[in-house]
């Protein structure tokens, strides 16, 4: 055993910490963290990433990557996330599309995306969820029909977070319709460009500011060369993809900014004439996030040095997903805690401490425990994928 | 990066999970929580001819010379089949003060010895007065007269002091409790005139004793490190401490899933086995996500403690979440036993009853979320 990062690597994350001190502001990380949308800062910031030699290490070097270990995207995230960032800006092409299409993509596929999306180029927007197809994700039924030289695509797609701002849509749709099928059998994967005729994108937004939307496709052609991998095989590459992409996403570093700030609160706050950082319950409480963290951090790496070494995964990048998403509601609740009325104070209030951030947190809280699957599918997964348990 | 364990350590899990199988089933675990003594001398001999007593003694003591993290496995394995006896305060508690603050003439005397299995030892540190945990809360006198010194006062909740032939008694010389200075190692012979040794009731059957010292006299030679200045080491061994209580937790945990996974794909209710029931199938989520934690926060902190790093966070949070974590993993496991588990001679109550115990031993969350805070400079 041995839990330490090689020299080159602590190398790495020196420089990248270097640079980041210098160029990330806390705007940039909110911009990609909150989803308010990638605006043209943080689309410079991510060609910066590129040019300073910190996008694209581990990805192949025929299509522009280094050939290095997956270990040093691990450190961008980590290092991104301890500064709000939750991820690289144009994150869904890095860290979930750009493996897939690696994976399975043709070869025109691959030279045509991934040096794109390396350079923090291109971003993709995520089209699975349907207004009835959302832990059932096999019941979807958005219609890709085979029109000999294209595909034409007719339906409705919901939750597609980066829709608004993305240059293509990651679009999974029925191309088998025979009820005797297995419902998972019949689905597909599409690469389409978002400003194709016939998609309506149309804006929801979430109970803490961010932007998602409701995507309408009406008679939307789409290039046969646009399909990823087989016909009838999307859902596969889907669940195929879904450990690895766990363990890109769900990093627990991007939690650390709230034991730092709630730590500088502590200290800088006074009552009765002590420090609150001298209250037990107080220290109690914060340093619980950073206990929880450092466990959370554990079962990170662990899933991630599985993914490194190839190793299979079955149950590791779900625990790390539920635990993470229910241990941001205990930390914020806990800050919540402390911060007491202040607490409720969003960021236009002159009086919101911490500048508003805890109170945004809470909002947030509610979506990691069911985007990407809720904590009850993640269970079920642990209990039957990982522990051999008999599906019900 | 790399979580495998080596070759070796498997070998190591391995034959230990056989030797305590073998020789630690549930009925002799629950005998021997009755016993006065608390172990056989088969058990202990079996283990010492494993050369378990010197694993981590280095070679120049008569030791095995292996790693914490190798020490861990075996706790692991032992805490599995919750192994009795004084094995836990002999190599880690009794030992390790000895190996860290002792001369090269006191290990050559002690150490041999305790690899061979010849010697028992213990560590007397928590007292009567430490009604909240902690370790410097110390008051337990000790007075140099002439060449010897002389301890008086009461040490509580000692582990396996009734058959330890030595006990390390960590002391007062100086200063007043909640003190790091002035706190002296002395090695006390057990059956030396003064003492009184009375073992206490535990909820987990284990032998924790009251040690009395009346003007025991210690002879200044069995001073280990600097009289007034082993709060460092003491710190140090109880970190290690801690650790190995984690690693017995993990072992436990780790059965008692074993023994919940078996029982909810044989019990049948409602037509189905109630393993199929996602009600059911959530609480072993939460047990696996309890057990995976436990194991790596634990396994994270010896590196850390071999590797001679930073240590002091980690093994905190260590202790801190695993003894939540195993709380809690055994009232789910008793929920999937449900009526069943509830009996005196099923093994779940064996593990529970252990879980208070280990999540006391060395400090509990509470105690360790207090000396995290001080790590993150709260």
């Amino acid at each position: 055993m041995d839990f330490g990062y090689t020299a080159e690597e602590e190398k790495f994350r020196e420089r990248l910490n270097a640079f980041l001190d210098q160029e990330m502001t806390e705007e940039l990380a909110r911009q990609n963290w909150e989803d308010l949308g990638v605006g043209p800062e943080a689309r410079e910031f991510s060609k910066k990433l590129y040019e300073n030699g910190f996008l694209g290490l581990p990805w192949p070097k025929e299509y522009g990557g280094q050939g290095l270990s997956p270990t040093y995207d691990f450190i961008l995230i980590d290092e991104l996330g301890k500064r709000w960032g939750a991820h690289v800006p144009l994150d869904i092409g890095y860290t979930m599309v750009g493996h897939t299409i690696l994976r399975r993509g043709s070869d025109a596929m691959k030279k045509g995306f991934i040096p794109r999306i390396i350079k923090g180029e291109i971003e993709f927007g995520l089209g699975y969820t349907e207004p009835n197809a959302g832990s059932d994700l096999a019941s979807m039924m958005m219609k890709a029909e085979d029109k000999g030289d294209y595909f034409l695509i007719n339906g409705q797609k919901t939750f597609n977070t980066e829709s608004h701002y993305s240059d293509y849509h990651w679009l999974a749709a029925r191309t088998d319709f025979d009820p005797g099928k297995p419902k998972y059998k019949g689905i597909s994967l599409f690469i389409v460009d978002q400003n194709s005729p016939g998609i309506d994108i149309r804006p929801m937004i979430t109970m803490s500011g961010e932007r998602t939307n409701e995507v309408y496709y009406d008679d939307v052609k789409v290039p046969k060369d646009r399909l990823v991998g087989e016909k009838n095989n999307g859902f596969y590459y889907i669940m195929e993809a879904i450990d690895s992409e766990r363990n890109h996403v769900f990093v627990p570093a991007r939690l650390w900014p709230i034991v730092d700030e709630m730590i500088s609160y502590a200290k800088n706050t006074m009552y009765c004439g002590k420090s609150l950082a001298d209250d037990p319950v107080v220290r109690s409480k914060i340093a619980q996030m950073a206990i929880e963290l450092e466990v959370a951090q554990m079962l990170a790496d662990n899933a991630r040095w599985l993914e490194l070494h190839d190793l299979r995964m079955t149950m590791e990048p779900e625990i790390t997903k539920v635990m993470i998403s229910e241990l941001e509601q205990r930390m914020v609740d806990d800050a919540m805690q402390i911060l007491g009325l202040y607490g409720q104070l969003n960021e236009k209030s002159k009086y919101a401490p911490l500048r508003g951030r805890i109170e945004w947190f809470y909002l947030h809280s509610f979506m990691p425990t069911i985007g990407a699957g809720t904590s009850e599918i993640g269970r079920n997964v642990i209990a039957q994928r990982g522990l051999g348990l008999p599906r019900g | 990066m790399d979580f495998n364990f080596s070759d070796e350590q498997n070998m190591l899990r391995e034959a230990a999970r056989g030797f305590c199988e073998k020789m630690s089933p549930m009925g002799y675990v629950l005998e021997m929580e009755k016993d006065e003594k608390g172990y056989t001398e088969e058990l202990w001999q079996g283990m010492a001819n494993l050369g378990w007593m010197g694993l981590i003694i280095p070679e120049a003591y008569g030791g095995v010379g292996l790693k914490f993290l190798d020490m861990i496995v075996l706790l692991e394995e032992m805490g599995r089949m919750c192994v009795p006896g004084p094995f836990f305060s002999t190599t880690i508690l009794g030992t390790l003060p000895i190996l860290h603050a002792g001369s090269e003439e006191q290990k050559n005397d002690f150490l041999p010895k305790v690899a061979s299995g010849e010697l028992k030892l213990t560590l007397a540190y928590t007292e009567p007065g430490m009604t909240v945990y902690e370790p410097t809360h110390i008051e337990v006198s000790a007075a140099l007269k002439g060449d010897s010194y002389c301890i008086n006062g009461t040490k509580l909740f000692v582990p396996d002091a009734h058959v330890a032939d030595h006990i390390v008694c960590l002391v007062r010389t100086n200063g007043s409790p909640m003190e790091k200075d002035g706190l002296t190692l002395l090695v006390a012979d057990a059956k030396a005139a003064g003492i009184t040794i009375n073992c206490l009731n535990t909820l987990a059957g284990d032998k924790l004793c009251e040690v009395v010292f009346d003007n025991v006299m210690v002879p200044r030679r069995n001073l280990l490190g600097k009289e007034g200045g082993v709060w460092p080491i003491i710190e140090k061994v109880l970190q290690y401490a801690a650790v190995g209580t984690c690693a017995q937790m993990v072992g436990g945990a780790a059965k008692v899933l074993d023994l919940a996974l078996d029982y909810a794909k044989q019990r049948v209710q409602f037509g189905k086995p109630i393993g199929a029931f996602q009600a059911v199938q959530h609480h072993f989520a939460n047990m696996a996500i309890a057990l995976q934690g436990s194991k790596f926060i634990t396994y994270k902190a010896a590196w850390l403690l071999d590797e001679g790093l930073p240590s002091k966070r980690v093994t905190s949070a260590a202790k801190a979440w695993v003894s939540e974590a195993y709380k809690k993993f055994v009232i789910l496991g008793h929920q999937i036993f449900a009526g069943t588990g509830f009996m005196e001679e099923h093994e779940m109550p064996m593990y529970s009853r252990r879980a208070r115990a280990a999540e006391l031993a060395f400090g509990d969350a509470n105690y360790h979320r207090q000396v995290v805070a001080g790590e993150i400079n709260l």
